[in-house]
């Protein structure tokens, strides 16, 4: 019985986010002859919810970025747009509280649509009087910083050109997010209200670059959205359109190697023992995994590819407590969609507190849906509570106490939130899930359990990425597309790096062609 | 005027900085593969995909039920909660049939080298092939499958310590892997009374079993709910509202493990009572054998057998199904794999693509989501074909 074709132009690894935006631009290229193997039986990987006692519930999804307004669309949006992808987007209407009652802080902030970012500026001034020229101004700075990284992502320049048409950028890529905010002298209590967003690219503030700062504070800051048929919604529809236009797409087949000869890709291997042959793999599996373990032979990764990996840092992974609580939001003492809160904004002491697994996590995001979401059923609280932490401490968790670790640990970050909500809603509680690096790795296998790529730092920076494409590309007609991949990590950059990838594939098949003519 | 960070040509000098020190530490790294992804490796070990069971022992545990007990043949079996199921890939004639069935061992007996765990079966229970497995199996035999599955289980973040399980038949097995966790000092703090419905004395599944435990732990009581047995002494009829509340405590949680009526009439007396969700656990409930006794369903049509394409990758099949049985029974009759597990519609693991036709769908534990239902995903082994269909399975 034959279930695929012979040969495919381009095999995707994982239909997921990013592996899906590849197909899609592919197609929209007039790049058609795709498959796409997902290892599980859902679209999406991570953006997906699930379904208890009749409640479905939201499984990752905070905010969708870079999508903006019908009219004023931002990359991403437009993106959908482009495909022809209605998707039912719901706008958040705040960016978060932040609350950190050991520095006497509790406030929400809000974004402006327009990119003019005064909202900010404002609310901060008035915890802290006489910062809003200087905090708008930090604002402007990360929106030039993420107007030039956009642009200069898509169309290289020259060094001269690139000082000329952006300084800004040129002038902070080298420094990290605290040595950029340093200039603008702001008090104390006005950084701790500009820094809650730093676990959603996952470093300490001391080694994030600003680049990086910059493009989170900017895109976050002109507005988020959720789906209103959560995001399995984004997923689905996706995953429809890829097929709609052409794409063979299978669930349940995971692949476990890449057939590689002579420097080049042949094809994919399946765990059910399929081989497909194609000219270009696509992968969502991480280089880690790819160049240990599924290249085949292993004598065709080249050293410089296991020195890459072998230097690389792992970002955050996520640990969730996922719940449905009886009561409405207010009666939970939950008033807003995004909390951030804990006992420190101290980036450097967040982290030294989130490599360990004895102390209760010391800052936590708290998501309560039903503000971004009117469809949810009335008289339920959804909330899901999480700290983004390294991957490191649970390396060595044994079987026998995962169960109870991952009870401690969502008690502990519950009573984290309840210091904020001052309501104990636990006797409340109807569903209850807790999500790790170990359910990341189970349902979509990335490696150890990570969600977020490879760490952002000045030794591994965005820029220098950029720079060094060319060097980090090892096989031939082998593109990665995920977390990993060059815009790094969030639902958002996940369209754009899967349309890296596609950009990649059809630049080699252009070339190979212009070859072959000449 | 841009920003000046610490002058102008440390500030330009930026981007070089930042890839020549990312290109020396490359340079420097180490050349040895690194393959150990020990995060994966315990996800692995805790949802293993394919397992292979040896039966060690059988035993009765009443005269129409037996208790079938398995290792593992690699050593291990992965940490499982009372409640939890294991799914049996059978290969039965031409067909590959999963099955689940819920432990009835506790979960601490499963851990040592010499680890097992059971299950218990009663014969004659719709199609759940417990008479394949009472007339086939035998002691050394080998089974393939996987374990552990479900949601059902005592959640301590969640659940009263004070629980009250209403079981019907068979539907005892989650409680009583419970009870022997609670006796063996597990599940700190638990309370669990359950009410036990039988027709008769002698349907009782596991008594001896259940006495044992009830006679040890004084934080487990059984309490038998006969139906038909006139001479019975202790509660008689059916398990209703008032001998609930008799055994309840102010917020306790209950479980239901048992058949559709009994569901019924427990998800009555208990709305009565005033018990929403949070306090209202069940188990997996069975569709009944019978589709046309579904509210909803279009009366007549179960008469009618159908054609369904069957579309895995670039190859189709045509297959023949009847409209009276859902299309993952209709699949597994013509001998096309589906990855079914609970078999009620919950858990999704059959998942598939309506393409064209229309089907029934039990409301019986409906567990599709929003835009699946909308996009035409539907769950093959709790839909039924009301015409020719055209469906998308996963390839096995």
């Amino acid at each position: 019985m034959k279930f695929y074709k012979d040969h495919y132009d381009v095999v995707i690894i994982g239909g997921a986010l990013a592996g899906m935006s590849a197909c899609l631009q592919l197609q929209a290229w007039g790049i058609k002859d795709i498959l796409i193997l997902e290892k599980h039986n859902m679209p999406g990987g991570l953006a997906t919810d699930f379904v208890r006692n009749g409640f479905e519930i939201e499984a990752t999804l905070h905010e969708m970025m870079s999508i903006g307004q019908p009219g004023r669309r931002l990359k991403v949006g437009q993106f959908f747009d482009d495909m022809g992808i209605d998707i039912d987007w719901l706008p958040v209407h705040e960016c978060y509280r932040v609350a950190l009652p050991n520095s006497g802080i509790d406030k929400i902030l809000h974004h402006d649509y327009d990119g003019s970012y005064r909202t900010v500026a404002k609310e901060i001034d008035e915890v802290c009087p006489g910062t809003y020229e200087k905090v708008h101004e930090l604002m402007l700075l990360c929106r030039r910083v993420y107007d030039s990284m956009n642009i200069l992502s898509v169309t290289p320049m020259s060094k001269v050109q690139m000082l000329m048409k952006h300084p800004d950028f040129v002038k902070t890529v080298g420094y990290s997010a605290t040595e950029v905010i340093k200039t603008f002298d702001l008090p104390q209590k006005a950084v701790e209200m500009l820094t809650p967003y730093w676990i959603y690219v996952g470093n300490r503030m001391d080694d994030l670059p600003f680049t990086i700062y910059a493009f989170l504070m900017a895109d976050y800051f002109t507005g988020s959205y959720v789906c209103k048929g959560f995001s399995h919604e984004m997923s689905m529809k996706m995953q429809a359109k890829c097929e709609e236009q052409g794409a063979q797409y299978e669930f349940n087949q995971e692949v476990v190697k890449i057939l590689v000869k002579d420097g080049k890709v042949t094809g994919v291997r399946t765990a059910r023992g399929d081989e497909i042959a194609c000219d270009y793999v696509i992968s969502g599996p991480y280089p880690n995994r790819v160049y240990t373990q599924m290249i085949e032979p292993l004598s065709e990764v080249p050293v410089g590819a296991i020195k890459m990996i072998n230097n690389r840092k792992l970002s955050v992974v996520p640990v969730s407590v996922i719940m449905v609580i009886e009561g409405t939001p207010e009666e939970n003492g939950i008033t807003n969609y995004s909390t951030f809160s804990g006992t420190t904004m101290d980036t450097n002491k967040i982290w030294e507190n989130y490599s360990n697994l004895t102390e209760p996590y010391n800052y936590i995001t708290t998501i309560c849906l039903n503000y971004a979401n009117p469809t949810l059923p009335e008289g339920y609280t959804q909330l899901s509570i999480t700290a983004l932490v390294p991957s490191k401490p649970f390396e060595s968790v044994k079987e026998e106490e995962y169960f109870d670790l991952k009870r401690r640990l969502a008690n502990e970050m519950i009573e984290e939130c309840i210091r904020i909500t001052k309501v104990d809603f636990r006797p409340r509680i109807t569903e209850f899930e807790v999500t790790t690096p170990i359910s990341v790795a189970h349902y979509v296998g990335a490696w150890k359990g990570n969600i977020y790529g490879y760490l952002h730092s000045m030794e591994d920076h965005a820029v220098a990425r950029l720079q060094m494409k060319e060097k980090d590309h090892f096989i031939e007609g082998l593109e990665f597309a995920g977390a990993h991949g060059m815009s790094g990590d969030g639902m958002g950059p996940q369209i754009t790096n899967g349309r890296a990838a596609a950009k990649a594939v059809k630049e080699d098949m252009e070339k190979k062609k212009e070859a072959a003519e000449a | 005027m841009s920003i000046k960070v610490k002058g102008f040509l440390q500030d330009v000098g930026g981007a070089s900085r930042v890839t020549k020190l990312r290109a020396e530490n490359f340079a420097k790294g180490s050349p040895v593969p690194d393959p150990r992804d020990p995060i994966r490796d315990l996800a692995d070990k805790l949802h293993p995909k394919h397992m292979v069971f040896r039966c060690t022992d059988i035993r009765e545990a009443s005269p129409t039920s037996r208790v079938f007990r398995f290792q593992s043949a690699d050593g291990h079996i992965p940490v499982f909660q009372s409640g939890q199921y294991v799914n049996f890939r059978l290969k039965i004639g031409e067909s590959v049939l999963s099955r689940p069935y819920t432990i009835s061992s506790a979960p601490y007996e499963a851990r040592g080298p010499k680890g097992f765990f059971e299950i218990t079966v009663r014969r004659n229970v719709q199609y759940l092939v417990p008479d394949w497995l009472f007339e086939n199996v035998k002691v050394g035999d080998e089974l393939e499958g996987a374990l552990p599955f479900g949601f059902f289980y005592y959640e301590p973040m969640r659940d009263s310590k004070d629980v009250v399980a209403l079981a019907g038949g068979s539907g005892i097995t989650p409680f009583y892997s419970m009870a022997k966790e609670i006796a063996h000092g597990k599940l700190k703090g638990v309370k669990l009374t359950i009410l036990y419905g039988s027709v008769k004395a002698n349907d009782i599944v596991l008594k001896e079993e259940l006495d044992a435990i009830e006679k040890e732990c004084p934080d487990v009581k059984v309490v038998h709910v006969l139906s038909d047995e006139p001479d019975w002494e202790g509660e008689q009829g059916f398990i209703t509202k008032e001998i609930i509340r008799r055994y309840s405590t102010e917020n306790c949680t209950y479980m239901f493990c048992g058949p559709l009526p009994m569901f019924r009439f427990v998800k009555t007396a208990l709305d009565e009572l005033g018990v929403g969700p949070r306090r209202f656990r069940h188990d997996v409930v069975n569709n009944p054998a019978d589709v046309s006794t579904l509210p909803g369903y279009p009366k007549g049509t179960e008469e009618k057998t159908f054609k369904i394409t069957v579309v895995r990758g670039i190859h189709e099949d045509v297959i023949d199904a009847k409209a009276s049985e859902p299309v993952a029974v209709s699949l597994e009759r013509a001998g096309i794999a589906i990855d079914t597990h609970c078999r009620n519609g919950e858990c999704g693991f059959c998942r598939s693509h309506l393409l064209e036709g229309e089907i029934f769908v039990s409301p019986i534990g409906d567990g599709r989501r929003r835009m699946d239902k909308e996009m035409g995903w539907f769950h093959a082994c709790s839909s039924w074909p009301l015409t020719n269909l055209k469906i998308k399975i996963p390839i096995m």
